[in-house]
């Protein structure tokens, strides 16, 4: 997880050019839902706010928020033209018919990995596969100091790195046509082995099964996990915090299974209300911030690859190892939680984190692989069957 | 003010009368009337609107609402995480409870006590209660961490050369949310209780110890008789606020892991998260009954006149 | 209290407070010691002793994260919500103990009723009333909120106080010329002074830490209360344990000072408001 900024302060700028006066609110991305729902009941929505892809899906079906094709197409053509991730996350017809924000950053997860332990235990290279990472992490783990897999089972979205897992091993949540489920399936069970077996090998940090958004971050930066699964911030902490630590780490793009390798890029996005009575402005604002000084600049200071071909061209890509990890996924990157449908019901299973809590069944309850299936497939149905 | 003057004269021909006055009516109302008008507006209105909106497939936002009847109910009821948390709540506030009557009872009747350093310790013991319930929350929390940066398993590990999954494990999570949840409640308990010993007259004590009693007869029958009704209010409310707490599992487990922790508000506010503002409002309205049995008996007994 | 006590009840006595003042006072000693290490040192080098200490926490929350700001905004929140809730809740209290109406027993209940419900299934209404009103993002719409939760405790609380006071004292007033008001404000409330101290101690505490109403209906950063204060310190997954430590301390000190000021009353308080109930 990474703090959103709901509005950047730069935008102060536009609002003294425009003689508008700009309100900027930052919220954190922890409470956004919360807030907004408040928000929207209440009818006193901000003109213009950022948000992630799932929330635009939701707040697009109500028409809550105002269509902006015409001004993502002005935008592309201004600078360069769209990613073609940008273009694949951003299809209308994913949010039925009509686009409803402009795309600006681009997130994902790197393996972080410490390649000071590593090396010495004989690993030079980051693994390509998950099964190459349990290689690596059995020779590394030394407990109760240094446990290999910094990856959360717990109640949080970082713990959704399990879904990847999942897919790497060919494993789906849902069919084509994101109507049934199919977690009750082979793949998944190879899956479970894989998850199963590197925790009874004491591999997972103690506390995995509850961490908060932070338990990655706090293994990693006590020095008490080897990989962790992180989109930028830890890298930026410990550069400050704890330089000895940062020397001593690597990144590279997730690994993958036997059937697939996804590095899945979350779009987010700026969106204007339908309540709002300055439309025209909020566009104006939007498409200033899509500029590509003020981009430059902006990716500078934040954790986010670009969406527009101009927005490479910014010198933190090239400055920062993180940051052209960060480009490399937004070129070579797949759309988050492909190859699934990426539909409503796939984001109700996620916010319940139901396969997270697979694991848990099997880790934390002692339940067997079975029986844990069978429960999460008919948990995941039953979410499906509302959104028919 | 035409009222008061009234009354007045009426004061001061006769004995005055306190029931059924026509001013004292209007007076009781109007002097009612503010907190009554907020409170309609604040919670009567609400609550009403949040009942409803449990028996509609309302999302955040959404243009049309539909009428669904029990639907929302019957799938909230049929998720597992809705049957354990009916259960871990069920659990933990009686496990809890328990522990904050028997140790508050004791610790009140220490304090009772003619021992040196009385108000340090009464003072002491409002400090937890004076935490905010989120800082001492995510203080609990950084003291149960899994790693020797927990103070407990550094000392475990320091030790025992061992370290105890207090938070991550099934065994464990539930007792360790009870005993960080009974540290920043059971203040409320111990000054209630001792706020009611102190108004038991000396002499009842004096008069049973010249009988020869011995003091688990003095606190059986003199003690425990005297502050019963206080027991039972202090029970009741704090069973209401403990039901309804949040703060501690969401900040110290999220409800976890697996399910272990979870509780009504937890599992409302995840409800939520989704913007399924209608299944959201079913979790918490399907607690309602309990509460109202609760809140009934409650009210009863605060509201019986003496 | 009661009679003296033998050697080994003595030992027992004190056996028990101190394994009480140690449950109470580690977890404190703990976050104090956490406040004064750098972040590095409080993942790195583990210990229950001071390592390296620094006030280095404390000047970040003060110069970086302005605490100061917050600090000031819930004293105006929390002492606003105090004055207006004992006030209103006095009036309220005496009149639901002293006087005989139709709808009393009706107001009593429903003023009890809404303590007792939960605030998760009513923020999101509230939101739209307190937007209605035009009061969204204001320190008033803040203080008009926490009436939910003030005024229904301060009343009970003031009505056990109340009770408390045997009414041949207005009687008395009103025979010497006192009107029914009169009465009230000139004897009963003088009287009442450490039920009322006791009622805006409670009170200004519920507000001085409430989290989830304040987090919602607060988002001007210039506007907000300590605990959405803290809650931004943990910004998404850097939870700054030193930092968070240190505005614990800070956030908790005004309380902690006002509780041991105001035990005596407290106490009282509680008492009254239970025994007499």
């Amino acid at each position: 997880m990474k703090p959103t900024p709901c509005k950047r302060p730069e935008s102060k700028e536009w609002g003294k050019a425009k003689n508008v006066n700009v309100t900027v609110v930052m919220i954190n991305q922890n409470e956004t839902v919360a807030k907004v729902s408040a928000a929207i009941e209440a009818g006193n929505m901000p003109d213009a706010f950022d948000l992630g892809r799932d929330f635009m899906l939701q707040l697009a079906k109500n028409a809550r928020i105002e269509p902006v094709d015409d001004l993502y197409k002005t935008i592309g053509d201004a600078h360069g033209g769209w990613l073609d991730s940008t273009n694949k996350g951003s299809n209308p017809k994913d949010f039925g018919g009509k686009l409803y924000g402009i795309p600006f950053g681009q997130s994902g997860n790197l393996l972080n990995r410490r390649d000071d332990v590593l090396s010495k235990a004989g690993y030079k290279d980051a693994p390509k596969t998950w099964a190459e990472l349990l290689e690596q992490a059995k020779k590394a783990n030394a407990p109760p100091k240094l446990f290999s897999m910094g990856f959360a089972l717990s109640n949080v979205g970082d713990a959704n790195v399990q879904n990847e897992v999942l897919r790497g091993y060919g494993g789906r949540i849902a069919d084509d046509a994101g109507k049934k489920c199919t977690i009750d399936s082979p793949e998944t069970r190879e899956y479970m082995k894989w998850v199963t077996d590197a925790f009874a090998a004491g591999l997972f940090p103690p506390g995995a099964t509850t961490w908060d958004g932070a338990g990655d971050n706090n293994a990693y930066q006590s020095g008490q996990a080897v990989f962790i699964a992180n989109p930028g911030s830890v890298y930026l902490n410990i550069l400050k915090a704890d330089p000895e630590l940062a020397k001593g780490s690597k990144y590279s793009a997730l690994p993958g299974g036997p059937k697939l390798r996804t590095a899945p890029t979350g779009l987010n996005f700026r969106a204007i209300s339908a309540s709002s009575k300055v439309k025209d402005l909020a566009k104006d604002l939007l498409a200033f911030m899509s500029d590509d000084k003020y981009l430059s600049d902006y990716y500078g200071k934040a954790i986010y690859g670009p969406v527009l071909k101009n927005g490479m061209n910014a010198p933190i890509f090239k400055e920062s190892v993180l940051h052209a990890g960060l480009l490399d996924l937004a070129l070579n990157g797949t759309p988050a939680n492909f190859p699934d449908t990426d539909n409503l019901a796939l984001a109700e299973y996620n916010t319940n984190f139901l396969t997270p809590k697979m694991v848990q069944k099997v880790v934390v309850d002692k339940k067997s692989v079975e029986d844990a299936i069978k429960e999460t497939q008919a948990a995941c149905q039953a979410i499906y069957d509302k959104y028919k | 003010m035409a009222q008061s003057t009234s009354s007045r004269s009426l004061a001061g021909l006769k004995a005055p009368r306190f029931s059924l006055g026509k001013t004292d009516a209007a007076l009781g109302m109007g002097l009612v009337a503010p907190v009554l008008i907020c409170l309609m507006t604040l919670v009567v209105y609400p609550f009403i609107f949040a009942v409803y909106i449990s028996f509609t497939d309302r999302t955040v936002g959404a243009q049309v609402v539909n009428f669904v009847g029990f639907d929302n109910f019957r799938y909230i009821f049929g998720t597992q995480g809705f049957q354990e948390s009916v259960r871990n709540t069920l659990v933990m506030v009686f496990v809890l409870q328990s522990m904050k009557l028997v140790l508050g009872l004791g610790i009140a009747s220490v304090l009772n006590q003619a021992i040196r350093g009385r108000t340090v310790f009464r003072g002491l013991t409002l400090l937890p209660w004076a935490m905010p319930a989120f800082v001492a929350y995510l203080l609990w929390k950084y003291m149960f961490d899994p790693t020797q940066a927990g103070a407990f398993n550094m000392i475990l590990i320091d030790v025992f050369g061992t370290q105890l999954d207090f938070l991550s494990s099934r065994e464990l999570a539930m007792p360790s949310v009870i005993i960080a949840s009974f540290w920043r409640g059971f203040p409320f308990w111990v000054i209630s209780f001792l706020a009611a010993m102190q108004n038991i007259s000396p002499e009842l004590y004096e008069a049973a110890a010249i009988d020869g009693a011995s003091a688990w007869k003095r606190f059986r029958h003199i003690t425990l008789p005297s502050i019963q009704h206080v027991i039972l209010v202090v029970t009741l409310l704090s069973t209401i606020w403990t039901t309804n707490s949040f703060e501690n599992v969401w900040l110290m487990t999220g409800g976890g892991p697996s399910n272990a922790t979870m509780t009504f508000p937890v599992l409302a506010y995840y409800g939520l998260q989704t913007l399924r503002l209608g299944e959201a409002s079913a979790v918490s309205v399907s607690m309602l009954p309990i509460f109202a049995i609760l809140a009934f008996v409650v009210v009863n007994l605060l509201l019986k006149e003496d | 209290m009661a009679t003296r006590l033998s050697l080994i009840q003595k030992i027992i006595a004190y056996g028990s407070l101190a394994a009480l003042a140690l449950f109470i006072l580690f977890p404190v000693y703990f976050m104090a010691i956490t406040s004064l290490k750098t972040v590095r040192d409080i993942y790195r080098l583990p210990s229950l002793l001071p390592v390296n200490p620094t006030l280095i926490n404390y000047e970040q929350l003060i110069g970086t994260w302005k605490f100061l700001d917050a600090i000031r905004n819930s004293l105006i929140v929390a002492s606003a919500t105090t004055l207006v809730s004992v006030f209103i809740s006095a009036l309220a209290a005496y009149s639901l103990v002293r006087l005989r109406y139709k709808f009393r027993n009706w107001a009593g209940r429903l003023i009890m009723f809404s303590y007792l419900t939960p605030s998760s299934l009513l923020f999101i209404p509230l939101a739209v009333i307190v937007a209605q009103l035009g009061i969204s993002n204001t320190h008033q719409g803040l203080i008009f909120v926490y009436l939910t939760f003030s005024a229904p405790l301060s009343t009970w609380l003031l009505m056990g106080y109340f009770r408390g006071i045997p009414v041949d004292y207005d009687e008395q007033a009103m025979v010497d010329g006192c009107t029914r008001l009169g009465a009230f404000f000139r004897v009963v409330l003088p009287l009442s002074v450490p039920g009322l101290i006791a009622c805006s101690v409670f009170t200004f505490t519920g507000a001085w830490n409430e989290l989830l109403l304040s987090l919602i209906f607060i988002t001007d950063p210039a506007l907000r209360t300590v605990p959405v204060a803290v809650s931004y310190l943990i910004t998404g997954d850097t939870v700054r344990m030193g930092l968070i430590m240190a505005a614990s301390i800070v956030s908790a000190l005004p309380i902690m000072i006002l509780y041991f000021i105001a035990q005596r009353f407290v106490v009282q308080g509680l008492g009254a408001g239970g025994v007499k109930a």
